[in-house]
């Protein structure tokens, strides 16, 4: 069948192209019609940079070297099991960020701060999660504080493997959200349902799954939790709970009826399948490919219930299944503005000035940290690429590479792509690469660049 | 089936022979010939504004007169300075300069616009409003298939900027088949020189190159966007070098307001004439469930300002006869106010359409506050039917087919 499908392609691009083609073109073609770049997944090499891609922000070639020679298991199971890697050296050169500093901490600070991380981490997937749930539980800093966004960071940290009820309990609670979902306003008499829509609608069931009704009495339960108001509001890190604000009446959510809280209302939605399946379904999009089979949902979910909703468990059975190392998945992601700038700054390396430099340019690449474009995240896939979104992925793999010129090291257009792009290329681009590095010997910011422009460099 | 650059290719554009003309487009030719004089439609530009987050309606369009919106909003209501256009409603007191077009005839008001079982859900009812279908889903925006038929009908010039979005995202009424341009500005958008290297042969040519082997090698899903993207991104970008730079805005536009900047760079590309067909920009910020007064009042005196910064830019332009600004919301809010001083998720909420095509005045009913569904207004005009108006009244194009329906043709426009 497939032979079939690449021999019909071939043919027919033949057609095409013999109309006024020198012999030369159309075997170029041919070669890259018949360029199997996805049966990369058989070396071990690459399915860890994959590993690494999806799990983290992808590696260094020092990195991967140290990955490949624990092997694919030990390698996973250090991914999944970060507590026990030590991160001193990336504390050690963070800069120092004070949560109750209050109108010290600045936007630009904390988004320079957490792509650092990104980049330096020796606990990828602590990261990447942390990046997951601030996509998902989203606020913004269209209404947030900076300081209230980098507490709910290290929420998301702390929490990034854990059961999912103690996080939402926790988030419910979280001051940034507070804030950006209006909860801080919700009190006893003046129900306000923000938060009570969105944690249905977005973090837990999705659409189709509750009344207007269950809207209602939901934002009557998280009643009585609240921030120190007025001026203060935006800079407030410590939330609280004052007992006269809480309605403790009798709701009725979803069939039930009793004095909920909002622990009540996410111990109600947390054990249904439409989150768990919801919830699976999103985590397995995000790691391995969009749109999954039923069955993978399936299966996903039962992980999901039979843990007792614990997030690890699913992300843990994710990166053990055949479906993660398939063809579908290789290159299926397009990286993210976050992937693509972290991945490039491990690349040509980066001083502190470069950190806010490319947290900067994530703008106009459709994504900037800590802002999502509104409560329901980033839409990802597709919506990354545009022709300005493009245009500006290249230029910054251009200003990045330019910026750290002076700094290089000599690599060869070999240990290049092997790095960033699995040394797997179409044999076009192949050979146009060797043809650039032969024109312009020692331009090693040129071939950087180049290398990163590339369109297998897009994709994750 | 047939785009324009098949017509160019084959030397037919102009020239149909008769029965293989597909009936949309000798239908497109009978409705041009009777257009008026000062605009064809191939120069008319609609500009999209979306107020997102849900626009508190009855906040913007004031009943002052009435009872019961006093009762529904004790903290939130304007009880000074509302701009009144009849003995009933009024604009907001922040709307003066579209209270300015309202007295020249040049702003229509459609009242009470909404859909059947309206959904207050953000993102369910955007894709409604998107779509222009009640089942949302992620198929083609309507302004999409708007283009998708331009181009079908050889009316497409068939460059990346005929449809143009302000910001880093292509907004879903303009997904299509074509393609569009999300633009951030006009000067930056190239590929920037790459040191010691000659941009066009020693990068870009490579690069397409590269971008074009790599969608014939396997099934790579993104192949074929990657390469098309930039094939439309370096493309657009040298019509932008070739273009006259030499735009002046004739209005001043406000400082620090991401609305007047997308605005006038919607300006900017229509008045260097890039062919521009559909614009998009967005003004977030309307979801206000909390303290919804100062923010609510800053974002309509945003508004009002860029946008008449942006007319006078365009009729100093002498361009004013060329432009239609249509503003939507994917819902308004609930009547009572909530707890916060804020309001909840709602439902109809009126649309403005401003500029010289425009027949001012109140369009539709005002929808009644005595007869409220689960507390939310009862629309009274299908947003489609306003969408339909336009497509044929300004576009000239076949609105029950792009819409997949018939609605109601309101009289919005001149002839």
């Amino acid at each position: 069948m497939l032979a079939t499908g690449a021999a019909g392609a071939a043919a027919t691009a033949l057609a095409v192209l013999w109309k006024g083609n020198d012999l030369s073109q159309i075997l170029d073609h041919v070669r890259d019609l018949t360029h199997g770049y996805q049966g990369a997944l058989s070396s071990e090499r690459v399915r860890i940079a994959h590993l690494l891609r999806r799990a983290g922000f992808a590696a260094t070639q020092a990195e991967l070297d140290r990955y490949v020679a624990m092997g694919t298991t030990a390698a996973t199971q250090s991914l999944l099991n970060f507590q026990q890697t030590p991160n001193s050296q990336l504390d050690g050169q963070l800069p120092a960020i004070d949560p109750m500093g209050g109108k010290t901490v600045t936007a630009a600070a904390i988004q320079a701060w957490w792509l650092q991380r990104m980049v330096q981490t020796a606990r990828p997937l602590e990261e990447k999660m942390t990046l997951f749930w601030h996509g998902l539980l989203t606020s913004g800093l269209d209404k947030s504080g900076p300081a209230q966004m980098f507490t709910q960071n290290q929420l998301f940290r702390q929490m990034a493997l854990g059961n999912f009820d103690d996080l939402l309990k926790a988030v419910a609670k979280d001051p940034a959200m507070m804030v950006y979902l209006d909860t801080e306003t919700n009190r006893k008499g003046k129900p306000n349902e923000n938060y009570a829509r969105e944690l249905m609608e977005l973090f837990t069931t999705g659409i189709g799954h509750y009344t207007e009704t269950d809207v209602q009495e939901s934002a009557r339960s998280f009643t009585g939790w609240t921030l120190r108001g007025g001026a203060q509001l935006r800079f407030d890190t410590q939330s609280l709970f004052v007992a006269r604000y809480h309605d403790s009446g009798q709701k009725t959510f979803m069939g039930k009826t009793g004095n909920f809280t909002g622990d009540d209302i996410v111990e109600m939605l947390v054990p249904l399948r439409a989150t768990a399946e919801r919830l699976s379904g999103r985590l397995f999009s995000f790691f391995a490919y969009p749109n999954p089979e039923a069955d993978i949902v399936h299966h996903l979910a039962d992980t999901f219930q039979n843990s007792r909703y614990n997030v690890g468990a699913v992300v843990k059975e994710i990166f053990a299944m055949d479906a993660f190392y398939s063809t579908k998945a290789y290159r299926s992601l397009v990286k993210s503005p976050a992937e693509l700038v972290a991945q490039t700054l491990k690349a040509t390396g980066s001083n502190a000035k470069g950190y806010t430099a490319a947290a900067a340019a994530m703008a106009p690449m459709g994504q900037v940290l800590f802002y999502p474009p509104n409560v329901a995240g980033w839409p990802a896939g597709t919506s990354w690429v545009n022709s300005s979104t493009l245009l500006n992925r290249l230029n910054f793999a251009n200003a990045a590479t330019q910026r750290m010129r002076a700094l290089l090291p000599q690599q060869s257009l070999d240990q290049l792509t092997s790095t960033l792009v699995d040394g797997n290329l179409s044999p076009t681009t192949h050979d146009g690469l060797h043809a650039f590095a032969a024109a312009h010997a020692g331009d090693q910011a040129g071939l950087l660049f180049m290398a990163l422009a590339t369109p297998e460099y897009q994709l994750n | 089936m047939f785009s324009r650059r098949d017509f160019i290719k084959q030397g037919l554009l102009p020239v149909f022979a008769g029965s293989a003309v597909p009936t949309v487009f000798a239908n497109g030719v009978a409705t041009a010939a009777a257009d008026s004089p000062n605009a064809t439609p191939s120069d008319r530009v609609l500009v999209l504004v979306q107020l997102a987050g849900g626009n508190d309606g009855l906040n913007t369009l004031i009943p002052f007169q009435d009872g019961a919106y006093h009762d529904a909003r004790p903290t939130l209501r304007q009880d000074q300075g509302v701009l009144t256009l009849n003995n009933q409603l009024g604009l907001h007191p922040n709307l003066k300069g579209l209270k300015a077009s309202w007295d020249a005839g040049q702003l229509a008001i459609v009242q009470g616009v909404g859909y059947p079982n309206p959904n207050l859900s953000h993102f369910a009812s955007m894709s409604v409003w998107e779509t222009a279908s009640v089942q949302g889903g992620i198929g083609d925006g309507w302004l999409g298939r708007y283009l998708n038929y331009l181009d079908k009908v050889g009316e497409s010039a068939n460059h990346a900027l005929e449809g143009v979005s302000a910001g880093s995202l292509v907004p879903p009424e303009l997904r299509s088949t074509t393609p569009v341009l999300a633009l951030q500005s006009l000067k930056t958008f190239r590929l920037q020189p790459v040191t010691e290297h000659g941009t066009q042969v020693e990068v870009e040519n490579p690069l397409m190159k590269f971008y074009g082997a790599f969608k014939s090698s396997g099934p790579a899903p993104f192949g074929a966007l990657l390469d098309t993207t930039l094939q439309e991104a370096l493309q657009a970008s040298h019509a932008l070098l070739a273009t006259d730079a030499s735009y002046q805005a004739k209005a001043t536009y406000p400082a620090n307001s991401p609305i007047a900047s997308s605005l006038k760079l919607v300006a900017e590309t229509i008045v260097s004439g890039l062919g521009v067909r559909v614009a998009h920009v967005t003004l977030g910020g309307f979801d206000n469930h909390a303290r919804e007064k100062p923010v609510h009042d800053k974002l309509l005196l945003d508004l009002d300002q860029a946008l008449t910064a942006f007319m006078q830019d365009l009729q100093g332009h002498g361009l004013g006869d060329r432009v239609l600004v249509m503003t939507w919301s994917e819902f308004g809010r609930r009547v009572k106010e909530n707890g916060s001083a804020g309001t909840d998720h709602g439902t109809a909420a009126p649309m403005f359409l401003l500029g010289a095509p425009v027949k001012g005045g109140l369009y539709g009913q005002q929808p009644s506050l005595a007869a409220l569904d689960n507390g939310n207004l009862k629309f009274t005009t299908d947003f489609r039917s306003v969408y339909a108006s336009v497509l044929q009244g300004y576009l000239n194009a076949p609105a029950s087919d792009l819409l997949g329906g018939n609605y109601e043709i309101l009289p919005l426009l001149k002839a």
